[in-house]
């Protein structure tokens, strides 16, 4: 079990520790309903420290035979998106966050659960340097409609990033206009003593900590995967809807991906949403039913604070993939309706 | 009415307590039934509920609600064998009644109970802070 560096300071805010993927992290400090609702209308914080951070140097032509979106057409300083690892099946090694710092650096932000899995798939299928610098540095995430009314607004664009930059008063190793909420704001890397003296700072200006329960509720409702319930080796980003690749150039998983392509998919994605008095949550693998067929299942589900109902997502038969219609969802042995939703969910 | 703490968890010593986390206050031959901030505490964040129906029959250990948290769904045993007489229907539209006020407002059912002997099998404040002392 690993410990999120500021795992004392977290806990003197009030966080409720819980594990996930290994570590020991805050999943919530008073109600993930309010930290929820604090990032839809105001400013939060989020600690990431358990995500995997790599920095990765060699050929650019070796790193984009790795990921699936095209690297060499983003500026250094860029994020390239959120794009992927594929196996030769185009089933999903996993699904990452890429900074192109140079032609030949590149930091990568894996799934906290694959950050061992990414390094040796990296090390077998390359020749590229992988640096773990999870262990170094914490990541966090200032989210939130209100963000820079509290925190000093950085001179980037979304998705650019810069190395090496002052914030807040504070050096920091990395600090990028990004996040994973739907909302504005940054991320950054940081020294854990640096981070905290940062959030010491925002917090009397009023951010309030969030945890990851909101984190979960907050991405439901923009519709973005987790890996290991939405997506995993089996699932290709075809029925996942995540498009994460580039066909112009070549990658591990392509030709895979390529065939899917021609055939098309027996199964794709979908939003659910649940009438707003109906609370009850679908678990994952719970059925999806049309007019009591069975026709697909959940993977996520939860109660979505701005939306005041319960919200989820399920792959669904392509040959019912009715968007706007009706559907069942079964829990616990009783159907219950659910009308069938693009993403994201909230807007 | 008087409390016990437990950590930071609140006893109540005017009622009775299962090992599966429910409170019961017996008046007579009715009972009120609720889960404990202890286990509300352990769900966190309540967002909905699946209650009995007035009516219904039920036994000592019966699955008969269901608590709904982001986390997980947790089963509620009826702690006394009865008839439920009422149901808590605020919780369906506000679940977090549960979290904000477990004993008070976020009561789940009352039994006409059959058999007042069961009660006995109850555990009082002192044996159910026993039971979670530590946890």
């Amino acid at each position: 079990m690993f410990w999120t560096p500021l795992i004392n300071f977290e806990e003197k805010l009030g966080a409720n520790l819980g594990e996930f993927a290994g570590w020991k992290m805050p999943m919530t400090y008073t109600s993930y309903q309010e930290e929820h609702m604090a990032v839809r209308t105001k400013s939060a914080f989020f600690d990431l420290s358990h995500m995997g951070r790599l920095r990765i140097t060699g050929k650019l032509q070796e790193f984009e035979n790795l990921v699936a979106k095209k690297v060499s057409d983003s500026s250094p300083g860029t994020m390239v998106g959120p794009t992927a690892f594929l196996n030769d099946k185009a089933g999903f090694v996993d699904d990452v966050m890429t900074y192109k710092v140079s032609e030949s650096e590149f930091l990568v932000v894996t799934n906290a659960i694959n950050r061992e899995k990414v390094i040796n798939w990296i090390r077998k299928n390359s020749s590229l340097e992988v640096e773990d610098l999870t262990f170094d540095l914490v990541m966090i995430a200032l989210q939130g409609r209100g963000i820079w009314e509290v925190a000093e607004k950085p001179d980037l664009s979304p998705l650019q990033f810069k190395l090496n930059a002052k914030f807040e008063g504070h050096e920091v190793f990395l600090l990028s206009r990004s996040g994973w909420t739907g909302e504005d704001g940054l991320e950054f890397w940081a020294k854990p003593e640096v981070a905290q003296s940062i959030l010491e700072r925002l917090i009397a200006r009023g951010v309030k900590g969030a945890g990851l329960v909101a984190r979960d509720s907050l991405r439901q409702e923009m519709g973005f995967v987790l890996y290991g319930e939405d997506i995993g080796e089996d699932v290709n980003p075809v029925e996942a809807r995540y498009w994460v690749y580039s066909l112009d150039k070549d990658f591990i998983g392509k030709g895979a991906l390529l065939d899917i392509l021609r055939t098309g998919v027996d199964r794709l994605r979908i939003g659910i949403k649940l009438p707003k008095n109906q609370r009850v949550i679908p678990r994952n693998s719970s059925k999806i039913k049309i007019a009591g067929k069975e026709v697909g299942y959940v993977t996520s589900s939860t109660f979505s604070p701005y939306l005041s109902r319960v919200i989820g997502m399920g792959y669904l038969s392509s040959r019912h993939f009715l968007m706007g219609g009706n559907a069942e969802v079964e829990v616990r042995g009783k159907d219950y309706s659910v009308k069938l939703s693009d993403f994201p969910l909230f807007k | 009415m008087s409390e016990i703490r437990v950590g930071k968890y609140v006893l109540k010593t005017d009622l009775l307590y299962t090992e599966s986390d429910e409170w019961v206050k017996l008046n007579g031959m009715e009972a009120v039934v609720g889960i404990t901030d202890y286990a509300q505490k352990k769900l966190r964040d309540i967002v909905g509920v699946d209650l009995p129906k007035r009516g219904q029959k039920v036994t000592l250990g019966e699955v008969v609600a269901v608590v709904e948290s982001v986390k997980a769904a947790a089963d509620i045993y009826s702690p006394l064998s009865g008839e439920v007489t009422d149901v808590n229907e605020e919780l369906t539209s506000s679940p977090e009644l549960i979290n904000k006020d477990p004993y008070g407002s976020g009561w789940l059912f009352k039994l006409r109970i059959s058999n007042p002997e069961e009660s006995k099998k109850l555990l009082s404040p002192e044996l159910y802070a026993e039971k979670i002392k530590g946890d």
